[in-house]
């Protein structure tokens, strides 16, 4: 039977081009559609690592504080303590000002057994950043103030980086190079991984180091956990006293407001793309159907040849969708072909497995396709009654 | 001869709803589509208010200081310092508009938080820039001689600060717990206008980052000829002006441009301090456009040829009476081009329904996309193109047809 079909194909290889070319350039938008939609949804369902709920960043300028790292220092922890006095503020830390969603990216180097590991996101963070966003510790722990006094500076890393550094060994106690190797910064906690540029986005590995005194003069931003207690009155308040203190032009932004923006910059352009994409399929949804359609009203009169000798409606409605099954299937592969060296080039720099859903979700929909736009005329040749048919001849 | 062509394409399009119907889909959201994009990127190469002299200005807004040994990059803004300095040297700048990148401060009123986008600018500033002033005047070198703290708002900062008072001029609005005065009110700026938009403008003295004589800070400016002859010369002498510029400690190279509007915006999208990235704008561009065109190309290709199968004996019959190949194919391409057309007119319609949406929506504030000659006009040329394209192949194919089959048929 599928030789037959083959044949029947083979004889209209002239008008069937066309009908191929469309189906694979369709085939190979729509698998473009999907791993866009495959990338972003892989990276959204990776869980945060924190919590942004009632977290307020407040950014500030310093240029008029001391410049002395001393006086500085003092000036600092005076400000923390009249913060953390205040009833409606739960946990408040000092930042530099990277910190999530904040579009300020600050990277680094870190060196391990002579190879170097780049683009770790590096965040100079105050003792109380971990209650601030809640971040869960895997294993050792975070900052003390004991710690800025120890020889070599702590850090904290995340999780998958640490199993990249030393596999399941644990991480905690270990020294690290910096990014010439010249220093050695001793891991004392690890975290779980930290996704800060945006939900939709790959996440970095980090680093966290604690903000000392010779390092305080680039902090310049204040993270506040608030209580749910805490409203635009408040709000009102603290501005006030933080202007009034930095001397200085004062922002505050509601971080879960920020991380809206954020993911905007992602989703708006993935909605149009969406549309765009659909529209294109509608379009050639209508096309395949009336093609289809037609051509199997000019074929009346082989169909009811067959009828007349005993084939039966459904083999007959089979026969014509298995048609249009054979030309998808030849189409899709030609558009594997070419989907595959994405993957096998490392054209971008995405995991395969994206390029691998995609293709596997693209050949789904195109043969859902192929099927719902060739079921009606199937079954429209299947009523096609001998007699009529071949009268008209 | 048209005119028969015209009619037949009329019956033609009656005879099969349903083929009709989907030519028409095709075509007219491929257009809507595409005069969407073409009104967008009007808008972003053309803004419009408050910009007006685009055609005799230069605009600076970047450097880059290189160490090319270690390949160390620091990219930013330029500082006020490099514009009074060394920039307002130059003979052939006849004006020079100064203004800072967007800052912004919070104003609580009434328990509500307002965001304010504030920039500092200089007096030649409003020169420069035709904003319209809807009440008050801006503030000139007196006020900047003098750091007066006075401001010109925005209709929007207006409305949504003082609320809807009639006049607003000498009140005092509070940005930073700092009080200014409001001296004008000036008509909103599109968000999508960068370097323009504002919600206040500050005289420059105000600002505490004017002092600094590092390169890099945190301004740009329009450079303005007297003539559109200057602007060349223009370019000329500030390129010389770059290269004597002292390079900073540890680094080698310096680059600066000052560069037309258009070459500003290609350059912020696709390109870097040595390459203006047009080329690219336009090769991404086109290779984009041409592809999304290919689908629905193909498609209507695939439902012309069965059209034109469907109507073998007419063509049969025509060429039994003697009509040549090439008057058949003239008369179904100028079909085709008139059922185009058809769906360019649908088209225009939808591509003015969505534009209204997407002004409506406000999600850039201020965007006002419209539907001017330009994108129509670009419009009309792609109508023409995507009906010629997909009309072609079908009659050449149907050109072909055996009058013997085409009659049997």
């Amino acid at each position: 039977m599928y030789k037959h079909l083959f044949k029947l194909i083979w004889n209209k290889r002239r008008q069937n081009f066309l009908f191929l070319s469309e189906i694979l350039i369709s085939f190979l938008v729509v698998f473009a559609v999907f791993s866009y939609l495959t990338y972003y949804y892989k990276n959204y369902i990776k869980p945060l690592g924190f919590d942004y709920n009632r977290v307020w960043s407040v950014s500030y300028n310093g240029d008029r504080l001391s410049k002395n790292a001393d006086s500085l220092g003092i000036f600092y922890t005076n400000l923390n303590k009249a913060l953390q006095a205040m009833p409606e503020i739960e946990a408040v830390s000092f930042s530099s000002s990277n910190y999530p969603y904040s579009s300020s990216f600050i990277s680094t180097g870190l060196t391990q057994g002579g190879k170097k590991f780049n683009n770790i996101s590096d965040f100079n963070v105050g003792n109380d950043y971990q209650k601030v966003w809640s971040v869960k510790l895997v294993d050792g722990r975070w900052f003390t103030p004991e710690d800025l006094i120890s020889k070599n500076k702590g850090i904290v890393i995340n999780e998958t980086f640490s199993k990249e550094l030393f596999g399941t060994a644990k991480a905690a106690g270990k020294l690290i190079g910096d990014f010439d190797d010249k220093n050695k910064f001793k891991i004392i906690g690890v975290v779980n991984d930290f996704k800060a540029n945006g939900d939709f986005l790959l996440a970095n590995n980090v680093m966290f180091s604690q903000l000392d005194t010779t390092n305080l003069k680039w902090a310049s931003t204040l993270l506040i956990k608030v209580r749910e207690t805490a409203g635009a009155g408040f709000e009102s308040k603290l501005y006030k006293f933080m202007a009034t203190t930095m001397r200085s032009a004062v922002e505050i932004q509601h971080v879960d407001e920020m991380r809206n923006a954020k993911n905007k910059e992602t989703i708006i352009p993935m909605l149009l793309f969406i549309i765009v994409a659909g529209f294109l399929i509608i379009n050639v949804a209508l096309g395949l159907f009336g093609v289809l359609w037609y051509n199997i009203n000019k074929r009346k009169g082989e169909i009811g040849l067959r009828r007349a000798i005993g084939a039966s409606g459904v083999s007959v409605s089979t026969q014509m969708v298995l048609e249009s099954l054979i030309l998808a299937t030849i189409s899709v592969l030609i558009g594997c072909f070419f989907a595959v060296q994405f993957p096998l080039l490392n054209v971008f720099d995405i995991a395969s497995s994206v390029y691998l859903i995609a293709i596997l979700l693209s050949v789904l929909f195109i043969y859902t396709l192929v099927i719902a736009c060739s079921l009606y005329p199937g079954r429209q040749a299947a009523a096609i009654h001998p007699a009529v048919a071949l009268h008209e001849d | 001869m048209l005119k028969n062509y015209f009619k037949i394409a009329i019956a033609v399009l009656k005879r099969r709803k349903f083929f009709t119907f989907i030519s028409l889909f095709g075509i007219s959201l491929t257009l809507t589509i595409l005069m969407v994009a073409t009104a967008l990127a009007d808008k972003m190469f053309n803004p419009g208010y408050p910009d007006y002299n685009q055609h005799r200005s230069l605009y600076v807004e970047r450097i880059e200081i290189k160490n090319t040994k270690e390949g160390w990059v620091n990219m930013s803004n330029l500082s006020f310092y490099f514009f009074e300095h060394y920039v307002s040297r130059l003979k052939t700048v006849y004006k020079m508009a100064i203004s800072s990148d967007q800052r912004s401060s919070n104003a609580y009123l009434n328990n509500k938080k307002l965001v304010i986008g504030y920039k500092y600018t200089n007096a030649d500033y409003w020169n420069v820039l035709s904003y319209r002033f809807l009440e008050g005047k801006p503030y000139g070198e007196r006020e900047i001689k003098s750091a007066e703290r006075v401001a010109v708002i925005s209709k929007k900062t207006k409305e949504a600060y003082f609320g809807d008072q009639k006049s607003v001029i000498g009140q005092y609005i509070s940005a930073d717990n700092i009080n200014y005065r409001v001296i004008g009110v000036v008509d909103n700026v599109s968000g999508a206008v960068r370097n323009f938009a504002g919600d206040m403008y500050l005289p420059y003295t105000l600002a505490k980052d004017i002092k600094d004589t590092r390169l890099m800070g945190s301004y740009n400016a329009v450079l303005l000829g007297r003539t559109e002859n200057d602007v060349p010369r223009m370019k000329k002498e500030f390129a010389q002006m770059v290269e004597k510029l002292p390079v900073p400690p540890d680094f080698n190279k310096i680059y600066c441009n000052a560069d037309e509007f258009k070459t500003s915006v290609a350059r912020r999208i696709a390109g870097d301090s040595t390459s203006n990235g047009i080329t690219k704008v336009i090769t991404v561009g086109g290779i984009f456009v041409l592809l999304f065109l290919l689908l629905p190309t193909m498609n209507l290709v695939n439902i012309n040829i069965t059209r034109i199968m469907e109507r073998s004996s007419e063509i049969g019959v025509r060429k039994a009476f003697g009509a040549s190949s090439k008057t058949l194919v003239y008369q179904f391409i100028v079909e085709n081009l008139i059922l185009t057309f058809i769906g360019g007119i649908i088209g225009v319609f939808l591509s003015l329904l969505v534009i209204y949406l997407i002004n409506e929506s406000d999600y850039i504030s201020s965007f006002n996309l419209t539907m001017n000659l330009t994108v129509l006009f670009f419009s009309l040329i792609t109508c023409f193109c995507f009906g010629l394209i997909s009309g072609v192949y079908p009659a050449w194919r149907m050109s072909k047809l055996n009058i013997v089959k085409a009659l049997k048929a």
